[in-house]
């Protein structure tokens, strides 16, 4: 049996060299600084060894009113992107799929898939642009109505809003391939008997369309609560200012901020430390809910 | 007949409105910057934050973006981790897909798990940004290509790839003595080049966005990809761009010169690629994504 065995390992030499770059690569450039997340426990030396000094990072981030903000900024931010955010790319799919004729609904597709492609960079300058105080876009529209010109980016009141709308503007479209794909494997001669029925459109996506796409929906919507601390932090860094910096400064962005840029390696660390450690539980536990309930999990 | 087609024209009506509509929330802000960036910058000031058909024109803009240094540079960076970048992503992706989706060897599971835990468990930023460090790959054109050489949801996509290459022909393969080796650079690479495309598109486009890396990796701003150089321009309004103005500009003239309307510029420059190759991200990336729906 074990000869058995080693005579396998033997013969499959090729494949384990084959296999080898990529073992390295996640040893040296994931496992090294997972372990080296150990630094959250520690005291940064740049000389020398650091030193362990248990949970006196972590007792000096929940005593922070400067961390807790952070928090609640990221709750806060997951939140509303989830309740205003989810239901659009379904929709979205909807309307989408009423469209019979093939040229117009291409255009519809390439045209709302777009802004996926664009980097976060991008997007941040193409809405700034927008939302000039002066002669952006959306003021334009707004004296139109007659209503005094607003500064977004520096207003602490909308900035939120603008991530939300942003978020929408950029992935509504691309993530509405899913549904899209989901019901184009309804079965057609449920439209059909419904038709004859005399159900109408409308009546025909409120019983037929949405019901179907229900196991869809409960994916989706799942996988993303596994992401719930990340609250984006490429939008959030690139429409910071200092103006709005208290309402928007999320988990990430306060790492890079205290880490990178202040050089707190250890605080830092542990605060990304706590976000990970949710992050984990939350990713593990929409993965078996999700297998429970759907039959699919997040890998 | 009459009645049936006039209701069906109402609701249509409205939904190929709204969509049309939503479509022209891309494409406004889009030409607009376009438009803004190709006006003559005395006139520009006349440009409506809606309007899309430039005020004068005026290659002005581009001729001063495209004689900066830097931002020449900074195209040069970006090709350079774009096509390296990608071409090591492709390769170790799909030679590790092909020995996990299409061959028996001991320890295979080990491997398997020993993935997902690592796909399950991110390293926070700071370690990451010391292991670079420590490995003195700061500033170097390494640091960005080595960030996920290898995407594990990308793995695992080209893993279910792969898997759909019919057994026969691998078989028949192996009857004709091939080796793994040579099955999969003979056999499997050709046999999938949309996934190879797909993959490729996948990875190309990270590259080309990517700035974050950047930022904390590289100090040097001559290794600087474009993407950095647009958000130190864009984001944080450095009008160093404007220096390249310099060489064919007197100072009046300079001036005269619309600050808003490079900014748009330098925006075009870096979209119009992803632009181009548009088409090959639909036919490709979107259905790949399409079909990744239809198969779960």
């Amino acid at each position: 049996m074990k000869k058995g065995i080693l005579k396998q390992i033997k013969s499959s030499w090729v494949l384990y060299l084959m296999l080898f770059p990529a073992l390295l690569y996640f040893s040296i450039f994931h496992v090294v600084p997972l372990i080296g997340m150990k630094l959250a426990f520690q005291d940064y030396r740049i000389i020398g060894d650091n030193v362990w000094v248990g949970w006196k990072h972590f007792k000096i981030l929940f005593s922070s009113p400067a961390f807790l903000d952070v928090l609640k900024n990221t709750i806060i931010i997951s939140v509303m992107k989830i309740v205003f955010f989810f239901p659009i790319p379904i929709i979205l799919s909807l309307l989408i799929n009423e469209v019979r004729v093939g040229k117009f609904r291409k255009y519809v597709q390439s045209i709302v898939y777009l802004p996926h492609f664009l980097s976060w960079v991008v997007i941040a300058g193409i809405w700034i642009a927008f939302l000039n105080p002066e002669d952006g876009g959306v003021n334009v529209i707004r004296s139109f109505f007659n209503m005094p010109s607003l500064d977004f980016m520096t207003s602490k009141d909308h900035i939120r809003w603008v991530l939300v709308f942003q978020e929408i503007w950029r992935s509504a479209g691309w993530d509405s391939i899913i549904y899209l794909a989901a019901i184009l494997k309804i079965s057609p001669s449920l439209y059909e008997a419904a038709k004859i029925d005399g159900a109408s459109k409308i009546q025909q996506m409120r019983y037929i369309t949405l019901p179907s796409l229900t196991s869809t929906i409960m994916t989706v919507f799942i996988l993303n609560l596994g992401f719930f601390m990340n609250a984006g932090f490429d939008q959030v860094f690139n429409m910071m200012n200092t103006s709005v910096i208290s309402v928007i400064d999320i988990l990430d962005t306060y790492v890079y901020r205290i880490g990178l840029l202040n050089g707190q390696y250890a605080y830092a660390t542990a605060a990304s430390l706590f976000k990970g450690v949710i992050g984990v539980i939350l990713i593990l536990s929409t993965h078996f809910i999700s297998k429970r309930f759907t039959g699919k999990g997040v890998w | 007949m009459m009645n049936k087609l006039k209701k069906l024209s109402v609701s249509t009506i409205i939904i190929y409105s709204i969509l049309f509509l939503i479509s022209l929330t891309v494409l406004v802000p889009l030409l607009h910057l376009l438009a803004m960036s190709l006006s003559d910058p005395l006139k520009v000031h006349k440009l409506s934050g809606l309007g899309i058909i430039p005020e004068g024109f005026s290659l002005i803009n581009y001729k001063i973006l495209l004689s900066n240094p830097l931002i020449i540079k900074s195209i040069f960076n970006t090709l350079l981790i774009t096509i390296v970048g990608t071409a090591v992503n492709l390769l170790l992706t799909a030679m590790t897909a092909y020995v996990l989706a299409r061959t028996k060897f001991p320890g295979r599971n080990f491997v398997m798990i020993f993935l997902i835990v690592i796909m399950v468990f991110e390293p926070g930023l700071i370690p990451e940004y010391l292991l670079v460090k420590n490995l003195g790959l700061l500033d170097t054109y390494a640091s960005l290509i080595l960030y996920k050489t290898i995407n594990i949801f990308y793995l695992f996509i080209m893993m279910r790839f792969f898997e759909d290459v019919p057994e026969s022909i691998l078989e028949a393969a192996r009857m004709d003595g091939a080796g793994h080796f040579r099955i999969f650079t003979k056999i499997m690479l050709p046999l999938s080049k949309p996934a190879l495309a797909t993959m490729g598109l996948f990875y190309g486009v990270y590259h080309w966005n990517e700035y974050f890396r950047a930022t904390i990796y590289l100090t040097d701003t001559g290794k600087w990809p474009l993407q950095l150089v647009l958000r130190q321009f864009v984001v944080e309004r450095d009008n160093t761009s404007l220096l390249g103005a310099q060489n064919f500009l007197s100072y009046d003239q300079i001036a005269t010169l619309d600050f808003a309307s490079l900014q748009a510029g330098t925006i075009i420059i870096s979209v119009v690629p992803l632009l181009l190759i548009y088409p090959l991200i639909l036919k490709y990336y979107a259905k790949g994504a399409f079909e990744g729906g239809v198969k779960d």
